[in-house]
């Protein structure tokens, strides 16, 4: 055995430990290796984590970003007017073009339905209306068109806002709800307003009017679409407080099936 | 004829009013609290079981609040009934039940009147007993809007009290 091996012999003695750790570190290197370099083996790892914190990010980002992004987005449109105007302009104009084109049409339907029907009452009546006042016969159809109309009416007790009694010739909404409805607006209005003097009278939700006619016991809440001029209003008070002094008594107040037919008869052809 | 009734709620702040009615109504339910604003209206057709009356109840759902003396008057005019509501779980909701029952009686005297210690769906029989120094003297009803319990039982029998004070 010469010197050579003695100190290989030695150094395997010596750093036997050392070696062991080597090879182990070089084997969990190779596997590292694999791991990063093979996409598979790596998104084994990382996509679970991934999905976690996106699924994190997306929970949070209303509450986060969503601030921030509101605020760009309202400066960005406050500093170019111009370009918001720019970008919606072909858009509304399309919608507003559509919408009044199809209300044209409809206007003229009505129009046309009217002149067609020559021989009904209406239309006779129509003609020698036209030919006393002068105005033509279009412009009278046309005028009808954006008519008051009475849609509904009822009868409201003051205090409690439970219906006496109503009337209305389609059925679309829910009569003791919009009663109630109307009178809590009411009490809600003269408590704002800390008088017991003034009434709320008039009230305007989308294409209707509600005009309302206070009592001493009760109040009339009267729906109406189309244009609601000051004369048709003035007419409607007068014919409304008819009703309320030659038509029904005390009693009525006490029936409702009364005073819906006194309701019935006397706004069945609107009478105004 | 159509018989129509005003029936109106009232109570502190997040005793379960608006609960009540929805469960009395529309048989829901939802944890979701949304503070009742001014007032909500919502009806309902009964039958009763004795009378066999139909009637109309139109409920009114006032705001909460914790003073009785700052409910809007104009909103109780003409009421038919009252209910008062109370929250078992919360003692300030019923710690001044006496005066504002009195102060309802006082302003109200003909008008039925029922009293109802709601959320019992959280509290145990026990918890009841041991409070029956107040609970026994006014409560009328127990209720739970969660579970359901006795709650078309109130309404029913309000609008008997109702019909009954009607036709005196």
């Amino acid at each position: 055995m010469n010197q050579e091996d003695k100190l290989k012999i030695l150094k395997d003695i010596l750093l036997k430990d050392e070696h062991e750790y080597a090879s182990s570190i070089e084997v969990k290197l190779k596997k590292l290796e694999d791991l990063i370099n093979k996409q598979n083996n790596l998104s084994k790892h990382i996509d679970p984590i991934l999905e976690d914190k996106l699924e994190a990010f997306i929970k949070e980002m209303p509450k986060t970003l969503g601030p921030t992004i509101t605020q760009t987005l309202q400066e960005e449109i406050k500093n170019s007017q111009d370009a918001v105007v720019e970008a919606l302009y072909p858009i509304m104009g399309k919608m507003i073009k559509k919408y009044v084109q199809k209300e044209i049409q409809i206007l003229s339907e009505n129009i046309n339905k009217s002149l067609n029907n020559t021989f009904s009452w209406a239309s006779i009546k129509r003609k020698f209306r036209s030919k006393k006042s002068g105005v033509s016969q279009g412009d009278m159809i046309i005028h009808d068109q954006f008519k008051s109309k009475i849609e509904q009416i009822m009868v409201i007790e003051s205090g409690s806002g439970l219906i006496v009694s109503e009337y209305s010739k389609t059925e679309g909404i829910d009569q003791d709800t919009v009663a109630g409805m109307l009178t809590a607006i009411k009490s809600f209005a003269q408590d704002a307003f800390t008088t017991q003097i003034q009434n709320l009278e008039y009230i305007e939700y989308e294409n209707y009017h509600i005009h309302l006619q206070n009592f001493s016991n009760y109040y009339i809440a009267v729906v109406i679409s189309g244009a609601f001029t000051a004369t048709f209003r003035s007419k409607l008070e007068d014919k409304l407080l008819d009703f309320a002094q030659n038509i029904i008594n005390k009693t009525d107040l006490e029936n409702s099936d009364i005073f819906n037919t006194k309701l019935k008869d006397y706004f069945d052809n609107e009478n105004i | 004829m159509k018989i129509s009734k005003k029936i109106v709620l009232i109570g502190h702040f997040g005793v379960g009013k608006s609960s009540l009615i929805r469960r009395f109504v529309e048989n829901t339910f939802t944890e979701d609290y949304k503070v009742t604003i001014g007032v909500h209206i919502l009806k309902k057709e009964v039958t009763l079981p004795k009378s066999n009356d139909d009637i109309t109840l139109v409920i009114w759902d006032l705001e909460g609040n914790d003073d009785i003396t700052n409910t809007r008057p104009s909103y109780l005019i003409g009421t038919n009934g009252f209910l008062y509501v109370f929250d078992m779980t919360r003692p300030a909701t019923y710690q001044s039940l006496e005066n504002d029952l009195d102060y309802i009686k006082d302003r109200y005297p003909n008008i039925p009147l029922k009293i109802i210690g709601n959320k019992k769906d959280l509290v145990t029989n026990d918890f009841i007993k041991q409070n029956k120094d107040v609970f026994g003297r006014f409560v009328d009803f127990y209720t739970s809007a969660k579970s359901g319990t006795n709650v078309d039982d109130v309404f029913t029998n309000l609008a008997e009290a109702v019909i009954k004070e009607a036709k005196k």
